[in-house]
């Protein structure tokens, strides 16, 4: 199925939150948790999403904010979408007692994640992080899942009023992890790994760059110092590798290749 | 010598080419547009054994190129229409730096939309220390009603004389098979002073998605590459050989050794590779010219040199 583009027909549209959508498609595409595709919206451009649900009516959750997302979010049950892929490397759950931290919709691939294991027999909590109530993603997903869940808001309005990266540090404090995963703002996700490494846990983060081919020929995707391809090698990546990018939490490029620091 | 060279000693031996003053250890070289706009991504292909790598074409200005999708597979190749898109010559000494560490020569490729702007990212390219440049030609020039420069005999001649007057280091013409007789850009490029020719850049093409109803490339056209162009581009090896004195790089759809022979017996002294490395990974410099090496020993072809034009005939 990595093959070409591949176009279908939007099956279900969920609204989760208010900015958040979830578009099922009608599609069977196995993939495993933290894997992406490249959709197309057919006119306005083509850009590398999580996949929320792998399998059978695979789905994207995508939160409205440039105009390509503000045309998905306007489009209807039975409309046509372009899928490439699945690609990129998959989080790989090796721990037993794990911890998971996402947020808005960096909740997108820990969800399938957080399921994934639950199936495996592993225990799981999730950090879920929004800016207020409204906007928190995948809290009765994952409580069906059976997931142990800590919510954080901004503001306040539902569960810790502090920032996902002040739950983990108390929860961390515990030591009963083995394992912690990522994917929110890098400016989180740079401070979970901290944290988690100050703990001696190893993680995994979930890396966003520029997409322009996903397959590992363009180039726009690229970490220094070692090269390594975000759509490739990654998206996920482990703490060693982390630890050797040298923009990692300091700059992302452009369209154009150029840097541009956080 | 990295480590892990298959049949260490013998491939350096063997495989060891040399293209307008410039030494490569094997002739697979990294195409332009591949992991060229960051230099710790260059870097890296050359330790993964490329025997030279190429920038991304650099201009004058960043560019942010078309939207997406702007690369996509087909049957038997590839189209991309990235538009352009790259840093600017200004932030790119940086990058340079960091791939000139990879320790194989770095061809700076640069394009321009006008014979002044090449001369101005030429020498500014050759000031960040690249080992020669790669003129990319297949761009509009904006003041001559954007006629690309490659589909011309006289553009082609006064953009390549131009940069080899302003610089000190080699520069190769990219050509296109996208013109009524690429013989005779070739010869507009030999008669400019030209020190080599790479051969060939992308074919212009379109992918239309027939459920959605339009073409699904950003930019509608773009260029297409891969196993499906081969044939293309070895025919124009082959006729530049023939009817010019200019050293060839043949370009286009080459996966394995054996594409890689077949431009060499056309008479390439190189090869680049481009879209290979979305099949084979970034292994793919050293595994065909392992495969070179192999094709060589099987069939008694001592050196590189034997190779080279065979079948020229
Ligand atoms: C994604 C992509 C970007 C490219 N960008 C450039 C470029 O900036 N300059 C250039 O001269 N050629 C560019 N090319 C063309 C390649 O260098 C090469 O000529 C072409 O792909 C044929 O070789 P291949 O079949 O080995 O890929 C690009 C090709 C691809 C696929
Ligand atoms: S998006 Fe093209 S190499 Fe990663």
């Amino acid at each position: 199925m990595t093959d070409g583009v591949y176009t279908v027909k939007i099956k279900d549209i969920v609204k989760e939150t208010k900015n958040i959508k979830t578009f099922r498609l009608d599609l069977d595409l196995p993939a495993l948790p933290g894997q992406y595709i490249m959709l197309w919206v057919p006119g306005y451009d083509e850009k590398p999403l999580s996949i929320s649900y792998p399998g059978r009516d695979m789905g994207v959750t995508v939160l409205r904010k440039g105009a390509t997302t503000a045309r998905l979010h306007d489009m209807k049950r039975g409309d046509i979408l372009g899928v490439r892929g699945p690609f990129g490397r998959a989080f790989k759950i090796t721990g037993e007692r794990l911890i998971a931290v996402g947020g808005g919709v960096g909740m997108a691939p820990i969800a399938p994640l957080a399921e994934k294991a639950i199936e495996m027999g592993r225990e799981i909590t999730v950090i879920i992080g929004a800016v207020t109530k409204s906007e928190l993603l995948f809290v009765d997903r994952l409580e069906r899942a059976g997931a142990e869940i800590i919510i954080t808001t901004d503001d306040g309005t539902c569960g810790m009023k502090c920032f996902t990266t002040h739950a983990l540090e108390k929860e961390l404090e515990k030591g009963r992890y083995d394992e912690c995963f990522t994917c929110g703002p890098e400016i989180m996700m740079y401070k979970v790994l901290e944290i988690a490494k100050r703990h001696g846990l190893p993680t995994q983060v979930s890396m966003e760059r520029y997409f322009k081919c996903g397959i590992g020929i363009c180039g726009a995707c690229v970490m220094d110092d070692g090269g390594l391809r975000v759509c490739k090698e990654g998206p996920n990546f482990r703490d060693v590798e982390i630890e050797k990018f040298k923009d990692f939490g300091k700059y992302t490029r452009d369209a154009s290749g150029k840097k541009v620091y956080w | 010598m990295p480590a892990g060279y298959p049949h260490q000693n013998s491939v350096v031996f063997m495989l060891e080419t040399d293209i307008c003053g410039l030494r490569l250890e094997n002739p697979t070289i990294l195409a332009s547009g591949i992991l060229g706009n960051v230099g710790s991504s260059l870097r890296r292909v050359a330790r993964a054994g490329a025997g030279a790598v190429v920038t991304k074409s650099i201009g004058k200005q960043a560019r942010e190129g078309y939207k997406n999708p702007t690369v996509i597979k087909i049957e038997q190749g590839y189209l991309n229409a990235i538009g352009l898109a790259n840093p600017g010559v200004d932030d790119f000494g940086e990058e340079i730096k960091t791939a000139k560490e990879g320790g194989v020569p770095v061809i700076g490729s640069i394009f321009g939309f006008s014979v002044r702007e090449f001369v101005s990212v030429a020498g500014k390219m050759e000031d960040h220390g690249v080992d020669a440049l790669e003129l990319n030609l297949s761009c509009p020039n904006v003041g001559k009603a954007g006629a690309f420069f490659s589909t011309t005999e006289e553009l082609t001649y006064e953009v390549v004389k131009a940069v080899k007057d302003s610089v000190s280091i080699p520069v190769i013409a990219k050509l296109t098979a996208n013109t009524g007789d690429i013989v005779a850009i070739a010869k507009a490029c030999e008669r400019a002073g030209c020190d080599a020719v790479t051969a060939i850049n992308t074919l212009k093409a379109m992918k239309i998605d027939i459920v959605a109803g339009m073409p699904v490339l950003g930019n509608k056209i773009g260029g297409l590459s891969g196993p499906c162009i081969k044939p293309v581009a070895v025919a124009s090896v082959y006729e530049i050989v023939k009817e010019t004195g200019l050293p060839v790089i043949g370009c286009g759809g080459v996966t394995t050794g054996e594409d890689a022979v077949e431009f060499l017996m056309a008479g390439a002294r190189a090869v680049q590779i481009g879209v290979g490395v979305a099949d084979r990974g970034i292994g793919i410099f050293r595994k065909v010219a392992g495969e070179i090496e192999e094709f060589m020993k099987d069939h008694g072809y001592r050196s590189l040199e034997e190779l080279i034009g065979a079948a020229q005939g």
